[in-house]
């Protein structure tokens, strides 16, 4: 059983789930696997209903469904599914320093991304296809899509279920933990996330398919304790492979599945339109800017919600409590408490360096900017310590 | 510095010409000099604003159709006082018990004053979209986009569209 991070506030099941380690050739197997001629169409066009991305590239994908969301006519039903390369997604508004293992991410280069919908923490990979279902704000039913993937995942022979927050589940509550405490546990398949914007909707979510679940954990932050925010948190919840219900499934099989589900439920009779991540499609100005968008610092980094970190450690010469305040990503304040001693002149120079931390970005402070000071001495050691509590 | 937000790149401008009554209505105070005129208009992306002409400033708001499709507000980020926003630009989110969703300026200007109890008590937008979970005021930069937005009935007519 794995206990992952999903999104607090809503109590709510988005799974995450590990790096495949493995990844076999996939792109050709789509085409021949499904029942429908697939129009495979180098100008890109939102007047479609059914897409189904070849690219596996995380910031073409949310950005291609961005453009879909925003660009087909509001009164007809879209579906996009995709999958992507290894990579955390996080919530609209979230705290990558919380909810992300920020120094596991740089050392295996694994990206972590700010989506546009709300809710929590999410890990993509080859083993888990995401799917995206866009309707008309005024008959938007979180209930009712999910009932459309629900239908699909019975169609592949598993017993799934949708429970009370429309999240996807298989398998038989489990109750472990001592008590009237008890500890619910259930195996989670796929959570999701929405957003609304304008007269327009969207549902989606990742359906774990074969992922190694083991090897998520370095990823993540399951619980930074020092960081509270004011933003969305994110929360475990246990997850299971589809796999382990069925080992026929496949990224193929669900696509076909899902296909298949929307087409009956909104009566499409529409071929998939594979879209291609290609010179054509990257020229259209909005997928270009989003792209670019997504992996900015003011977007990445500056859509932070504001938030707080309380650190406390102990040197030679005595222990000492850092406070810093963020909005934005950026440092509204740093204070300095020395809890068992009295030096004036250390006070004064952490106060001095707290003035200078001001307005700097969180995480990637300028060093220069904070004078020969952190170079030596207590100050230098306070701030060698205080630069690795913001980098992970 | 504090950077201001990023303008959210979008299709489709607020300039949404529904308006066929281009003087303003409302509600008049009478003050003992003054006549101030509140006129209410509404975007398409579901923000109203209600313009106060003798303050050249406008009062932002989600509309009471948004909060309730939204449901339970947990989260609310608004723009720093005293960025310069153009018409259109997004200027914070909202986050629902689980869909986010976009504020964009209903006007160009400089935000003037945001309602900072809404940091503690998100809910005020569902409670009281349009009085007491009143996003952000801007200082208007020129009157006359108040005039080129929606009317209650434009705007009715949109959301039923």
């Amino acid at each position: 059983m794995h206990h992952l991070p999903t999104y607090r506030q809503s109590k709510s099941c988005l799974p995450v789930i590990a790096a495949r380690t493995t990844v076999g050739a996939r792109s050709s197997r789509l085409r021949s696997s499904c029942s429908r001629t697939l129009a495979a169409d180098s100008s890109l066009s939102p007047q479609h209903s059914v897409y189904v991305s070849r690219s596996t590239n995380p910031y073409f994908n949310l950005t291609l469904e961005d453009w879909l969301f925003r660009h087909k006519r509001p009164k007809e039903p879209l579906l996009l599914l995709y999958r992507d390369d290894p990579c955390v997604v996080i919530g609209r508004n979230q705290n990558p320093w919380k909810e992300v293992n920020l120094e596991a991410s740089r050392r295996t280069g694994v990206p972590w991304i700010r989506r546009r919908s709300g809710g929590g923490t999410v890990y993509h990979d080859w083993g888990n296809t995401n799917f995206s279902i866009h309707l008309p704000r005024t008959s938007f039913d979180r209930h009712a899509t999910a009932q459309v993937v629900l239908r699909a995942v019975r169609s592949l022979g598993i017993d799934a279920r949708v429970n009370d927050r429309n999240d996807i589940c298989v398998g038989e509550y489990k109750i472990s933990g001592p008590g009237s405490r008890g500890f619910l546990a259930a195996g989670y398949v796929s959570g999701s996330a929405y957003k609304i914007v304008n007269n327009r909707a969207y549902h989606h979510g990742t359906m774990l398919i074969s992922t190694k679940l083991g090897l998520l954990g370095d990823l993540l932050h399951v619980s930074k304790n020092t960081i509270q925010t004011k933003g969305v948190e994110s929360v475990r919840s246990p997850v299971r492979n589809l796999q382990q219900f069925n080992p026929a499934v496949s990224h193929e099989t669900f696509v076909n599945a899902v296909v298949a589900a929307f087409r009956t439920e909104y009566g499409i009779d529409e071929e998939i339109r594979i879209v291609q991540e290609d010179a054509n499609v990257k020229d259209i100005e909005y997928i270009r800017n989003g792209m670019a968008e997504l992996p900015s610092w003011d977007w990445a980094f500056g859509q932070t919600p504001e938030f707080s970190q309380k650190v406390t450690t102990k040197f030679s010469w005595g222990e000492l409590t850092a406070e810093i305040r963020s909005k934005h990503g950026v440092i509204l304040s740093c204070c300095f408490e020395m809890s068992n001693r009295r030096d004036l002149e250390l006070e004064q120079q952490l106060a001095a360096l707290g003035e200078k931390l001001k307005q700097q970005k969180y995480g990637l402070v300028d060093e220069s900017a904070l004078g020969p000071e952190v170079h030596g001495g207590a100050t230098g050691e306070v701030w060698g310590w205080l630069r690795v509590e913001m980098s992970n | 510095m504090v950077p201001a937000r990023v303008p959210i790149s979008r299709p489709a401008a607020s300039a949404f010409r529904t308006a066929h009554r281009p003087t303003a209505y409302g509600g008049a105070k009478y003050s003992l000099f003054v006549r101030t005129v509140v006129t209410k208009r509404y975007t398409k992306d579901h923000e109203v604003v209600a313009f106060d002409d003798s303050t050249m400033k406008g009062t932002v708001h989600i509309t009471n159709y948004a909060q309730s499709s939204l449901g339970d507000v947990v989260f609310v980020e608004l723009p720093t006082e005293g960025t310069k926003v153009a018409q259109g630009d997004q200027i914070g989110a909202v986050e629902s018990v689980k869909a986010a969703s976009d504020i964009y300026a209903p006007v160009s200007g400089v935000i003037d004053e945001v309602n900072s109890k809404l940091a503690d008590q998100p809910s005020l937008l569902n409670k009281s979209p349009e009085d007491q979970g009143w996003l952000c005021r801007i200082k208007l930069t020129d009157a006359a986009e108040i005039g080129k937005l929606m009317d209650e009935k434009a705007y009715k007519t949109h959301c039923e569209s």
